[in-house]
């Protein structure tokens, strides 16, 4: 637990370094909630759901591969694999939270007739997801550019694709649609079951992804025999 | 030069030539006994303080080596390693054995595959065959990489040393001790921010941070002024002397007498040693 406590204190310093991205990572939401606020207050809603769901899996996404260089040598000092990823992960999920709280307040007293409940669900299964999303791009893909070229891909077929076809629920962040008509249109309670199953079963996915592509990036190769030493 | 400054100057380069301390007071008497009664610019009577310890220590046979001594238990064991990157051959049956208190060094021109070597040895790189032994910890330092930009040095200390179990204040502590036995005081500094020279001196200190049992250092002084190098030499044979297993990826010859072993990959890309 240490390590891993370790692995997420040192993220976090690395990440509020960069006073520049932190800025960016703070502001690019807030234009997704006001290209929408003046004609249709619902959609400047999802917008800036799907904004902080953006923003949280590119940083992931830089964080993953910026540590890339470093992991090898965390695993020769002693970490373990999954040390690393959760390491990372609850770094992610913290700063991630202290994003979201601002724009929850906006929402919270620049938006009336909504359900405020549902609104947090999808932020706080937003702040799950995107970290989730982004590391799991920097554990597949080799380069940074690569990675942002899939998300860019993703969040724009988020916005394109009809929430009502098949296709756009192999997305990662449909949940976030579903559960905000629950939350501004005020539908059915089925809609914010559809979106938390989808948002938990893409989670579990993408942690399993995570897991699986830290595990082979960095596991100790066959021809290697480690006597009385760390794993 | 004024006296001072130069005899100053004498004690570190005479201590970094691995004169011992008595002799090197000593010396340094002799030459400020010298200098007082001659009058001369020490620079005139000596030259630089590193030529004149170099030629100190040439004269009474440089730093204390235990060679000869019988070597500890095994601490890495490389078996005819094979690689290829795609249809070439970098390693065909590449065998190293090293000791505990031994430091080997391998060497070889560019593109030999000393790094890959390295990585075999460290299981950062796959081999096509062969198999590799590591008898305890693996410290490891990369040629380039292997820090973290925005963290501090003591936060590189903290970090590697809970991977080791080392307690944060301890790592820092230790860390500290390390980079001042590399003529380097720790700051403020993000690692982004530090010369090259200086973020080699913290990848070394952190290969050694908690005394892992195996070193593997891959070029590690690029960057080094030459105080910093010999200084980096002298880590090297006090982790010998305290039975660690030193490898060590050079090009440079000039140190390969005072190693234990040295494993060529220039010829073939092929090498035993042991």
């Amino acid at each position: 637990m240490n390590r891993t406590m370790t692995i997420a204190e040192m993220t976090l310093r690395e990440t509020v370094r960069r006073r520049g991205v932190l800025v960016l990572l703070l502001v690019l939401p807030l234009a997704f909630y006001l290209g929408r606020r003046g004609d249709h207050l619902g959609q400047s809603i999802r917008f800036v759901c799907l904004g902080l769901a953006w923003v949280l899996s590119a940083a992931a996404l830089f964080v993953g591969s910026a540590a890339r260089s470093l992991e090898p040598r965390l695993r020769l000092s002693g970490y373990l694999t999954h040390q690393l990823f959760l390491g990372r992960l609850l770094a992610l999920w913290t700063l991630g939270l202290a994003l979201s709280a601002p724009y929850f307040l906006l929402i919270r007293f620049d938006q009336h007739h909504v359900r405020y409940g549902a609104i947090a669900v999808i932020m706080l299964l937003g702040v799950l997801v995107a970290p989730l999303l982004g590391l799991a791009l920097s554990a597949l893909l080799p380069r940074d550019l690569e990675g942002m070229l899939v998300l860019m891909t993703v969040v724009g077929l988020q916005m394109i694709l009809d929430p009502a076809g098949n296709a756009a629920r192999l997305l990662p962040f449909w949940f976030s649609r579903e559960i905000g008509t629950y939350a501004i249109d005020h539908t059915s309670v089925g809609y914010l079951d559809r979106g938390l199953l989808h948002g938990a079963v893409t989670a579990l996915l993408l942690l399993v992804l995570v897991a699986v592509g830290f595990g082979v990036r960095l596991r100790r190769r066959s021809h290697v025999r480690i006597v009385g030493g760390l794993s | 030069m004024r006296h001072e400054i130069w005899l100053a100057a004498l004690t570190d380069e005479l201590r970094r030539h691995g004169v011992g301390p008595d002799l090197a007071a000593h010396v340094v008497a002799e030459a400020a006994g010298h200098l007082r009664d001659s009058g001369e610019p020490p620079l005139r009577a000596f030259g630089p303080p590193s030529a004149y310890a170099a030629a100190v220590a040439d004269s009474v046979g440089g730093p204390v080596t235990v060679a000869g001594s019988a070597p500890g238990p095994v601490r890495l064991r490389a078996v005819d390693i094979f690689k290829r990157y795609g249809r070439r051959t970098v390693l065909s049956g590449v065998s190293l054995t090293v000791h505990a208190g031994q430091v080997a060094a391998v060497v070889g021109a560019n593109g030999s595959g000393k790094s890959t070597f390295l990585g075999i040895c460290a299981g950062l790189v796959g081999a096509d065959g062969g198999h590799v032994e590591l008898h305890g910890t693996v410290g490891y330092c990369p040629q380039a990489g292997g820090t973290a930009d925005f963290l501090l040095a003591d936060e590189h200390f903290a970090l590697i040393g809970a991977g080791r179990g080392v307690p944060r204040a301890a790592a820092v502590r230790e860390g500290a001790r390390r980079a001042a036995a590399l003529d380097w005081v720790p700051g403020n500094a993000q690692a982004r921010h530090l010369s090259g020279g200086t973020r080699q001196k913290l990848n070394l200190v952190l290969a050694g941070l908690g005394d892992p049992d195996v070193l593997l250092l891959d070029e590690p002084y690029q960057g080094f002024d030459r105080g910093t190098y010999l200084d980096f030499w002298h880590e090297v044979w006090r982790w010998r002397d305290a039975g660690r297993a030193v490898v060590v990826v050079t090009h440079l010859l000039n140190q390969l007498d005072r190693v234990d072993i040295v494993l060529d990959l220039s010829a073939g890309s092929t090498g035993v040693a042991a």
